[in-house]
């Protein structure tokens, strides 16, 4: 017998179907009948499970796990690449999402389109353990109200290593100089070229610029573009960078010269450009559409109230969080020095920063981002 | 009570004959076939104030069109997939040959296996190792700078070429299975009869397996030129701002919710792989292969 020849008859598989199926059904009300009967299990069943939509380092597993444990509420993470696909995707999907994080000036968007609800901030008991500056974000309010649990933040300035940048690039356009060509690297994010291109080129607000000032900052990127060595998927990316010396001058997130210290690199300064700060704090947001409402205080509570995650993900992931309970917390493990070089304790930093936040013209911004590095 | 009986098993009649296809149908029909629908509409459409307005419109294909950089994008990309294709082929066909005429059947296995084992690590991994071999500190300029043959790192990664030598490793094995698969059947004693006649080797590779394999190569090319036209990892990670390909426009576009901008490049990437199997309909034919 040839090993191609079918080993079942037909009859043979649908007789085999049918048993499984039966089999199936009568799994599937028996466990429906323990679920009744025991009330462990109905509680199983009758668990809630949020849908997050969130940045990576805006959780770890084992905390979403202690919170599973402490309140029987999970979490399925889902993660956005940008705030406008969260935007986007949270106005598409209604329901589909629970919580959804967000930066800066697109909080008070989302929820003034209606896609998140404002909660009581003071009545999730995690919130004590912020910063009083945090407690109270201006932007973020909406009454008595917030519209999103502060999370943590960092100002994007200029790194350099000095062996090879002679002179501190205190200014955008020190980064256009020629003898930098292919030594400079920054994350993939246009909006973020725009706005130093908006800073560079006196743009009033570097994230809503107008279609002249997109035309100015166009121009500029374009004398930019032969210096850029390549534009990075993750912050890692420009600290190996640094790192391994094939690029020179990286912009990032706070604390870039102390990741490339610990990862043996060289030295490593940072220069605050004259013309300003991009900058942006991030939060979590009760959606709009969510049918579990009812539970976001209590899981929010118990994940943001982790202290020993705020602090393990600050010491992970490279830039402050919100968390003041976690920087004592910090400072007795510690790691006072490097919480302080990172501004950790320095909260007031972030709202002198141009923040970050929606355009009027999305298209054209994306558009003056691609078409100089599109081609 | 006879004409019930003939219905009935016309009907079982369609269901043997068509039965098959049902569920690939309904499948590929809702997943492919609806999705590839809307993101023809998307196209079509316009995006505004980070929404996808259904009015109708070519300005996404006119605004394409209209930049410069975006059609020399289009253009790289087909040269990059072009030359990729055409290395890996070139590498993958003797390769093939040699493995197929004159590895014993049990080595031939083992090899085999070795040539699915990029496969066993992930794909990003595959493509980050590169940043290992080709970096300024990379395996091959710390071995030139030890040998003493340069003083300065070479400049290995973020070039074009460099996107073409990382895509060439990565489908080489697309490339080597499926032209081994075609080669594997060809019947040796052609060739022998070809050379005894006073062929050269060459002619009769050219002469008599070539043609055979013909529907082999044609496969090996769409499954290495086709997913090149879309790829974006591989030069986002070492092509740098000189390796840019469409998909990176898709995903940069995809990213900052400019769905309708997106899918109109994603279009024109589908509109050459249907021109790529229009020029390949014939070879892809085993009759037309064999003469018949």
């Amino acid at each position: 017998m040839s090993e191609r020849e079918p080993r079942f008859t037909r009859r043979d598989l649908l007789k085999g179907g049918a048993a499984g199926a039966a089999g199936l059904y009568f799994a599937g009300a028996g466990g429906a009948l323990a679920a009744r009967l025991s009330p462990a299990a109905a509680l199983e069943a009758e668990a809630v499970t949020l849908t997050w939509l969130t940045w990576f380092d805006h959780y770890f597993r084992q905390q979403l796990q202690v919170t599973k444990k402490q309140t029987g509420i999970g979490a399925r993470t889902k993660l956005a690449p940008s705030d406008s696909q969260i935007y986007t995707t949270i106005r598409q999907t209604g329901s589909q999402f629970d919580i959804a994080a967000a930066d800066a000036l697109w909080v008070p968007k989302m929820h003034k389109d209606g896609l998140t609800d404002s909660f009581d901030l003071s009545s999730i008991p995690a919130s004590k353990q912020l910063y009083p500056q945090a407690r109270h974000i201006a932007i973020w309010k909406d009454g008595s109200n917030s519209m999103a649990f502060p999370n943590g933040w960092s100002t994007i300035q200029t790194y350099y290593n000095p062996k090879y940048v002679k002179t501190k690039p205190d200014s955008y356009d020190a980064l256009l100089d020629p003898k930098y060509k292919k030594k400079i690297v920054y994350e993939d994010s246009p909006e973020n070229f725009v706005g130093f291109a908006g800073l560079a080129t006196g743009a009033k607000v570097p994230y809503d610029q107008t279609l002249a000032e997109l035309k100015r900052s166009k121009a500029w990127l374009q004398k930019l573009k032969p210096n850029i060595l390549k534009i990075v998927q993750q912050n890692f990316e420009t600290v190996n960078a640094l790192k391994d010396e094939s690029a020179w001058i990286g912009l990032g997130n706070l604390g870039v010269e102390l990741r490339v210290k610990d990862a043996g690199g060289p030295l490593i300064k940072v220069a605050y450009p004259k013309e300003g700060l991009l900058g942006w704090f991030d939060g979590e947001q009760m959606v709009h559409a969510s049918k579990h409402k009812d539970v976001f205080a209590e899981f929010i509570n118990s994940v943001e109230g982790q202290t020993a995650f705020a602090a393990k993900n600050f010491i992970k992931n490279g830039r402050p969080m919100f968390n003041e309970k976690a920087y004592k917390l910090l400072v007795n493990q510690g790691y006072k020095h490097r919480a302080d070089l990172f501004n950790y304790n320095n909260p007031d930093l972030i709202f002198k920063a141009h923040l970050q936040g929606p355009s009027r013209n999305p298209q054209a911004t994306t558009q003056t981002f691609t078409e100089v590095f599109g081609g | 009570m006879a004409t019930q009986e003939g219905g009935g098993s016309r009907a079982v009649s369609l269901l043997g004959r068509f039965g098959g296809l049902v569920p690939a149908a309904l499948y590929f029909g809702l997943f492919f076939f609806v999705p590839f629908g809307l993101i023809v509409c998307f196209s079509f459409w316009q995006d505004f104030d980070y929404k996808v307005v259904h009015h109708w419109t070519l300005d996404n294909y006119r605004y394409f069109f209209s930049v410069p950089d975006y059609v020399g994008t289009m253009w790289a990309t087909l040269w990059v997939a072009l030359a990729a294709t055409a290395i890996t082929l070139g590498l993958a066909f003797p390769f093939a040959y040699w493995l197929s005429r004159y590895v014993p059947r049990g080595l031939q296995k083992l090899l085999l296996v070795l040539v699915v084992v990029p496969f066993w690590t992930s794909y990003l991994l595959r493509v980050y190792s590169w940043l290992n071999i080709l970096g300024d500190k990379g395996v091959i300029n710390s071995s030139l700078t030890w040998l003493g043959v340069i003083d300065q790192p070479l400049s290995l990664l973020y070039h074009r070429w460099t996107v073409v030598v990382v895509l060439v490793y990565l489908y080489f094995p697309f490339g080597a299975l499926t032209l081994y698969s075609s080669i594997d059947r060809f019947d040796w004693d052609q060739l022998h009869a070809a050379m005894d006649l006073g062929a050269s080797p060459i002619r009769a590779i050219r002469k008599i397996l070539i043609p055979q394999i013909r529907p082999g190569i044609a496969a090996a090319v769409i499954f290495v030129f086709i997913p090149i036209l879309g790829e974006y990892l591989a030069p986002q990670i070492v092509g740098g701002t000189d390796g840019v390909m469409m998909g990176n426009l898709i995903d940069e576009f995809q990213k900052e919710a400019l769905y309708a901008r997106a899918a109109s490049i994603s279009l024109l990437i589908a509109a050459f792989i249907v021109l790529l199997l229009v020029l390949f309909r014939k070879s892809l034919s085993a009759r037309e292969a064999y003469g018949a």
